[in-house]
């Protein structure tokens, strides 16, 4: 299946997903307008991946957004819902949850979805500055 | 309006800690271009990354509302108003004003008189609850999905202030107000 790819624009977050690789990457601030009009091919590509993976595989994910606004927020954790319905299924998923270090809010986000989706690995670290 | 008005209303601002203002017509161009500003504005006046954040965040919700609601509202265009304020005590406030249809006001003030009378901890805990409830999920007329208020008094330090005032006699039109002190 062919990598998903989403440049980044001041509104939006770079998706990289690269299905090849077992490896999904999402980073960046996200206010679009409509976030269920972003969000639904990036659903959609990532539902078409995890449908045909085997059971075995192995699936790495890195979010580290720096923003998003109260509409993507849903989406954003149905994203790794889907990821959570796939490990349940038995495919191992390791995500890593990325915050700015000041970012308490960001953090909890993160140490929430590790209470809510219990069959992913989940790892919450602060978000190295250069 | 001649110069001297004109004056008149930019020293007013500045005398009442008026950093930012604008009005007019709202798109996303708009809520994207001027957040910049917010964010440049904030960061100017010595602001760590955490406040900055929380502007910014507060800025986006109240525009985006505007971008949102507004035309339904008057149909007239997205038209409405934002600003932001930095008080004596350093604070910033994030302001907007935008009209909103009357039968619009019972759920608003349905929504935003409980958040009111939380403490932080309790709107921390109903924002928990309401990324769960999937009653919302693909609610067309909530866009964040019943979060955006919440989002809003979560980034607040004090509770969220609104007003609501009638512009035509038959209470047909109303113009929404509200302030989040970051």
């Amino acid at each position: 299946m062919n990598d998903f790819h989403l440049a980044p624009t001041g509104e939006t977050p770079e998706i990289h997903f690269e299905y090849s690789r077992n490896r999904l990457s999402v980073a960046g601030e996200s206010y679009p307008e409509n976030a269920m009009t972003f969000y639904a091919p990036i659903r959609s590509s990532l539902a078409q991946y995890l449908e045909q993976l085997s059971v075995d595989a192995a699936v790495e994910a890195h979010f580290a957004f720096k923003y998003f606004n109260s509409s993507s927020t849903k989406l954003i954790r149905h994203l790794i819902g889907m990821l959570n319905d796939a490990a349940s299924q038995g495919v191992r998923v390791a995500l890593h949850w990325y915050h700015d270090p000041d970012d308490d809010m960001m953090m909890e986000f993160g140490m929430d979805l590790g209470e809510e989706y219990r069959q992913i690995a989940l790892k919450v670290s602060p978000l190295e500055t250069a | 309006m001649n110069t001297a008005l004109f004056s008149e209303f930019c020293n007013r601002a500045a005398g009442n800690g008026v950093l930012f203002y604008y009005s007019g017509e709202f798109s996303q161009n708009v809520v994207h271009t001027l957040g910049d500003a917010v964010r440049r504005r904030v960061d100017a006046c010595g602001a760590n990354g955490v406040v900055r954040r929380k502007v910014f965040s507060a800025f986006v919700e109240m525009a985006q509302n505007i971008v949102h609601y507004a035309e339904a509202a008057n149909g007239a265009g997205r038209i409405g108003a934002v600003a932001v304020g930095l008080g004596e005590e350093g604070r910033f406030s994030v302001l907007c004003a935008s009209p909103v249809r009357a039968d619009q006001v019972e759920r608003i003030r349905s929504r935003l008189d409980p958040l009111r009378s939380m403490t932080l901890d309790q709107i921390r805990q109903a924002y928990r609850e309401q990324l769960r409830n999937e009653a919302h999920a693909e609610d067309e007329v909530s866009r964040g999905a019943g979060l955006g208020f919440l989002t809003l008094a979560r980034e607040a330090s004090e509770p969220i202030e609104y007003r609501i005032t009638y512009t035509s006699g038959d209470h047909s039109r109303a113009e929404f107000y509200l302030r989040a002190v970051i």
